[in-house]
């Protein structure tokens, strides 16, 4: 659907984003009755590139953003690895609401790092026309390093939302990249997976164009038996953590990760090889997102020591 | 193998015989992590095995099932680009290395069975890929070109995939899971109605749409990978 051909509405500058293509979203193309797809506000746009300066610092030396999210600077508050810089994503909006769209890329030149997070949760709210749709690109060259650990992101009832990500990353580079699924607002009238379709697609490439993997998972609970075993029988919240990384760092890695299964605690995490030697994948079922993201970040560590030397810092306790 | 000419009775039969639980590619030795499933105590008895099957299934479905067909679709138009392009889609889509490694090591055995049994040059050509390590070699694919050659349809092969990846589960739970032999009849025939379904979506799939949401699994797959339980090899 070309949503630009309506007349007579304003349409952001920000780049479109168009997921009519994909067919788990057919059932949901109709123009919502508030505010139309591509509305300036609705059409979120980042652009962030980090690069090393002349003293070899790092720093984010490009930054274009429209409406609804928001980046200020970045900021080097991490005591582990004080030249990190480190950025907050925002979204004025709060929620993504029905007929949203966003375009995040992230691009590390040469051997610089970056942190990226989220300033809370990413809010997905009910939809009842259309869906909520997200395209990133995030691209690292030779010996980049970047940690994208945003908070979790929480689905309401008939939520539609759809990612699709691609991690081009030099064979020398490491890129980590977690995403938090909550089943929804479990203390708000119990509504676990009472969304109509999560979409997530995240694919890994070479600079060249040598494809390396393709993830996708669909969660679509009016579809799908969810609770049942083998998908998230007792489980409420799940995780999933692609690191992109040198062949010598993925054994030192994956050594140094335990697999577990804790049914006292009800919190499960395993891991296994990405294919084509591309490095590795985490995931991690819990019950809460707190002991999730401990998990999540205790991973996220023993990338970090591989790579940089150090640990991750203690997380700050209003996090 | 005489395509085209051959009755329905023997392509029936071929069916059974691509189908059959001791046709030798080696599916007895692989328990799609059923086995730690089973010492975890998250499959206990016929109801949690009939979950667990459901799940592995259903992800099955929509990438094994998706890649078979394709390379069926593939095959039948003499594509042989598009059965290669099949069969690395299906390495890049799995995220596991046991995974990998079952698809390989079935397609393989497969592949040379096809390649004694019928003289299809499509499959004699991806054996040479196979061995010369130019293509995976993954056992969906290898199933699109044998019942190809067999002259069976998309929908007798998409039922010969279910029907192995639901029976190499419960051929496991007989030697892992307290449960009987009428119990895992019983599941496999209630799990047959379930079919058809996904067959009605998968055959709508491409490679784009290839997805798969099995996080229990995946998580039981690691702990296999990286765990001394070796009755079967995943």
């Amino acid at each position: 659907m070309d949503y630009s051909k309506v007349s007579g509405k304003i349409f952001s500058d920000a780049p479109d984003v168009d997921f009519s293509h994909a067919r788990e979203m057919a059932p949901y193309l109709e123009e919502p009755k508030a505010m139309y797809v591509g509305a300036p506000g609705k059409r979120g746009y980042l652009n962030l590139g980090f690069e090393l300066d002349r003293q070899g610092k790092s720093i984010m030396r490009e930054l274009d953003r429209r409406a609804p999210l928001i980046v200020q600077q970045e900021l080097y508050f991490d005591e582990e690895l004080p030249g990190l810089p480190c950025v907050y994503i925002l979204s004025s909006g709060g929620p993504n609401v029905d007929g949203d769209r966003y375009t995040q890329n992230i691009s590390l030149k040469k051997d610089s790092m970056a942190f990226i997070s989220t300033g809370a949760a990413t809010k997905l709210a009910s939809m009842v026309y259309n869906y909520s749709g997200m395209i990133q690109r995030i691209n690292l060259e030779e010996g980049a390093y970047l940690e994208y650990l945003p908070e979790p992101v929480i689905p309401h009832s008939h939520t539609r939302f759809i990612c699709d990500t691609c991690l081009t990353v030099h064979p020398t580079a490491t890129v980590v990249y977690a995403e938090t699924y909550m089943a929804g607002r479990k203390y708000h009238n119990n509504e676990l997976f009472k969304f109509d379709i999560l979409s997530v697609c995240s694919h890994g490439e070479r600079p060249d164009g040598t494809p390396l993997f393709r993830e996708k998972f669909i969660i679509s609970p009016p579809q799908m038996p969810v609770r049942e075993v083998g998908i998230m029988a007792g489980y409420d919240v799940f995780a999933n953590v692609i690191v992109m990384t040198p062949q010598d760092k993925v054994a030192e890695i994956y050594d140094a990760t335990t697999p577990f299964i804790d049914k006292e605690n009800r919190l499960a995490a395993g891991i296994t090889h990405l294919p084509n030697g591309a490095g590795l994948l985490f995931k991690v079922l819990g019950m809460e997102p707190g002991p999730v993201k401990k998990v999540v970040r205790e991973f996220v560590s023993t990338v970090r020591r591989a790579i940089k030397g150090v640990p991750l810092p203690e997380e700050f306790p209003w996090r | 193998m005489d395509t085209g000419k051959d009755s329905r009775i023997t392509r029936l039969s071929h069916l059974i015989q691509f189908s059959d639980a001791t046709f030798p590619v080696g599916t007895f030795s692989f328990s799609n992590g059923l086995e730690t499933a089973a010492y975890e105590g998250i499959v206990t008895d016929a109801r949690s095995l009939e979950e667990f099957s459901r799940s592995a299934a259903r992800q099955a479905a929509f990438s094994d099932g998706v890649t078979a067909l394709a390379a069926m679709r593939a095959a039948k138009a003499g594509d042989y680009d598009g059965i290669l392009k099949a069969d690395q889609g299906l390495i890049l889509f799995k995220m596991n290395d046991e995974a990998r490694l079952m698809l390989r090591r079935m397609g393989k055995k497969l592949a040379e069975l096809a390649a004694r049994m019928t003289p299809d040059p499509l499959i004699t050509k991806w054996l040479e890929d196979i061995n010369a390590e130019r293509t995976p070699g993954t056992y969906p694919v290898a199933q699109g070109l044998i019942f190809t050659a067999a002259g069976l349809d998309e929908e007798e092969l998409f039922a010969s995939h279910q029907y192995g990846v639901i029976n190499m589960v419960l051929g496991a739970a007989l030697r892992l899971v307290r449960v009987s032999h009428y119990d895992t009849q019983e599941i496999l025939y209630r799990l047959a109605k379930e079919i058809p379904a996904l067959y009605e979506e998968a055959r709508e799939m491409n490679f784009d749409d290839m997805n798969a949401f099995v996080p229990q699994i995946d998580i039981l797959a690691s702990l296999h990978e990286k765990g001394s339980m070796r009755m079967f090899m995943s």
